[in-house]
C-alpha cells in the first residue's frame, strides 16, 4: 500500500485520485466542523465542497508532511464557513432561522445546547476541534493558526462560557 | 456535572446540531475538483491569448507613448514624475525600526490624505507576489513603512483610517490594540507574507506619529498590517517599481 507521503507527493503533482484518497477520510470531520458552526447543514456541506476544491488548488502550499494535511484542511473549512457567515444573505436570513429553530424546539434542547447556539461561531470552533472531533492539542493550534498555549487558552475560554465553573483540569 | 457528563453532553449537543452528512457529498466533491481539469486546456488557451494580446498593447502604448508620461509609478497620489533609483524611497537596509540613513528623503510632493480611505488601487501582477522586506524608518516630516515584493507587484492594496488602534487578526478573530489611539489598516490582496518573508511581523518603533506596525493578517491571498498611530494622522501611499514596494507615510507634527 502507498505511503501517505508517497500519495500527498502525487496529489501536489496533479493527480485528481490521489487527492480523493487523502481527503475522504476528512470529509466527516469537515462536514462536522462545518454544520456546528454555520448550523445549517445543506450550508455546511457546500462549505466543505468549497473548502475541498480550494485545497485542491492550494495543495502545494501546505507545509508539512501528510500529518499537517487535517489542520491545514479544517482551517480552509473553518475560513470558508465565516466567509459563507459573512455574506449579507446569510446574516439576514439564517441567523433569523437558526434564531427561529432554537425558539421552536425549547423541549429536545439540553441547556448545553441552547448554551452553545448562543455562543458564536468563532467560539465554538475551538471546542469542535478539541471535544467533538477529538483533535490533539497541537492539531487544534494549528487548524486556528495559533500557538498551542493560545489554543488551549481559547478552548478553556469557550467552555467557560458554556459552564462558568469548569476547572482547567476538566476540560484537558 | 462532572467532566465525563460534560463532554459527553456536549458532543450529544453537538450530534444534534451536524447530524449525517449526505451520502453524495463524496461525489459531488469529486465532480467538483474534475470540472476545472476538464476545462482548464480552454482557459489555458484563453489565457494565452489574453497575453498575447495584452502584450502587444502594451508594447504598442510603450513605444507610442501617446501621454507623454513616465510610467514608473501606479497609484494614488502619484509620485513626483521621476523614480530613479537615486530619488525613490526605499527601505531600511534591515527590518529594525530605526530611522535609517539609506531610507532616502520622499521623491514628490505628493499631498498627504486625511481621514479618508486609499484604494483599493489595483494593478498587474502574479497571482502572488511574495513579501521579501518590511522596513519602517522615521524621516523629516512623516514616518514611514515600506513592504516590499520580491516577485512583482500584489493585485491590490487599499488603507483604510480608524480612530483607534485595535485591529482583529484573520483567521484567529482574536483582537490585538497596538501602541497609539489611532490606525491605518493596511490590506494588500494577491499577496503572501510566510514563503520568502521571515523577518518581524511587529514593529515597535519608538517614532513620534508611527508608534507600531504588526501583521494581523497572512491568509488566503490576503496580507493585512496594522499601523497603530500617535493621534490622528494624515498619510500618503506610494506604489513603487524596482523593486515592487509599498510605501506609506505618516505625517508627522500632526
Amino acid at each position: 500500500m502507498e505511503q501517505p507521503a508517497q500519495t500527498l507527493a502525487r496529489a501536489a503533482q496533479g493527480d485528481q485520485d490521489s487527492f480523493s484518497e487523502l481527503i475522504e477520510p476528512l470529509l466527516d470531520p469537515a462536514y462536522r466542523l462545518a454544520a456546528v458552526m454555520l448550523a445549517d447543514r445543506g450550508a455546511a456541506e457546500d462549505a466543505v465542497q468549497e473548502a475541498s476544491v480550494k485545497a485542491w488548488r492550494k495543495l502545494r502550499q501546505l507545509r508539512g508532511d501528510a500529518t499537517s494535511l487535517r489542520p491545514w484542511f479544517l482551517s480552509i473549512v473553518a475560513n470558508e464557513c465565516r466567509m459563507a457567515r459573512r455574506t449579507r444573505w446569510w446574516s439576514v436570513i439564517k441567523v433569523a432561522d437558526v434564531d427561529a429553530q432554537d425558539r421552536a424546539q425549547p423541549e429536545s434542547y439540553s441547556d448545553l445546547h441552547r448554551a452553545l447556539l448562543r455562543l458564536s461561531p468563532d467560539d465554538r470552533l475551538p471546542l469542535v476541534l478539541h471535544f467533538y472531533l477529538d483533535l490533539p492539542l497541537d492539531e487544534v493550534a494549528r487548524a486556528l493558526r495559533v500557538s498551542p498555549s493560545a489554543a488551549k487558552s481559547r478552548i478553556y475560554r469557550s467552555a467557560k462560557r458554556l459552564r462558568a465553573d469548569l476547572t482547567m483540569d476538566e476540560v484537558f | 456535572m462532572s467532566n465525563e457528563n460534560f463532554r459527553r453532553e456536549l458532543n450529544r449537543a453537538f450530534d444534534g446540531m451536524a447530524g449525517q452528512p449526505s451520502p453524495t457529498l463524496s461525489g459531488r466533491i469529486r465532480s467538483a475538483i474534475a470540472r476545472p481539469t476538464a476545462a482548464r486546456s480552454y482557459y489555458w488557451i484563453a489565457a494565452a491569448a489574453a497575453c498575447v494580446i495584452a502584450a502587444l498593447i502594451v508594447g504598442v502604448l510603450f513605444v507610442a507613448n501617446p501621454l507623454h508620461r513616465p510610467t514608473s509609478n501606479v497609484g494614488v497620489p502619484l509620485p513626483s514624475p521621476s523614480a530613479s533609483p537615486s530619488a525613490s524611497p526605499s527601505p531600511s537596509p534591515s527590518p529594525s525600526p530605526s530611522p535609517s540613513p539609506s531610507a532616502s528623503p520622499t521623491p514628490s510632493t505628493a499631498a498627504f490624505q486625511c481621514a479618508t480611505t486609499y484604494g483599493p488601487v489595483t494593478q498587474s501582477g502574479p497571482v502572488t507576489a511574495y513579501v521579501s522586506n518590511v522596513a519602517t524608518g522615521a524621516h523629516a516630516g512623516y514616518d514611514r513603512i515600506t513592504i516590499t515584493f520580491g516577485n512583482g507587484a500584489p493585485t491590490s492594496v487599499e488603507v483604510q483610517t480608524q480612530n483607534n488602534a485595535t485591529f482583529t487578526k484573520d483567521p484567529s478573530g482574536q483582537s490585538v490594540t497596538l501602541a497609539g489611539d489611532h490606525g491605518l489598516l493596511v490590506t494588500i490582496r494577491g499577496a503572501d507574507a510566510h514563503t520568502t518573508y521571515s523577518g518581524s511581523t511587529d514593529f515597535k518603533t519608538g517614532y513620534t506619529k508611527l508608534l507600531e506596525a504588526q501583521q494581523v493578517q497572512d491568509y488566503e491571498g490576503v496580507v493585512q498590517w496594522g499601523i497603530g498611530l500617535s493621534g490622528s494622522t494624515c498619510y500618503r501611499v506610494y506604489l513603487l517599481k524596482g523593486p515592487d514596494r509599498v510605501v506609506i507615510d505618516a505625517q508627522t507634527g500632526t
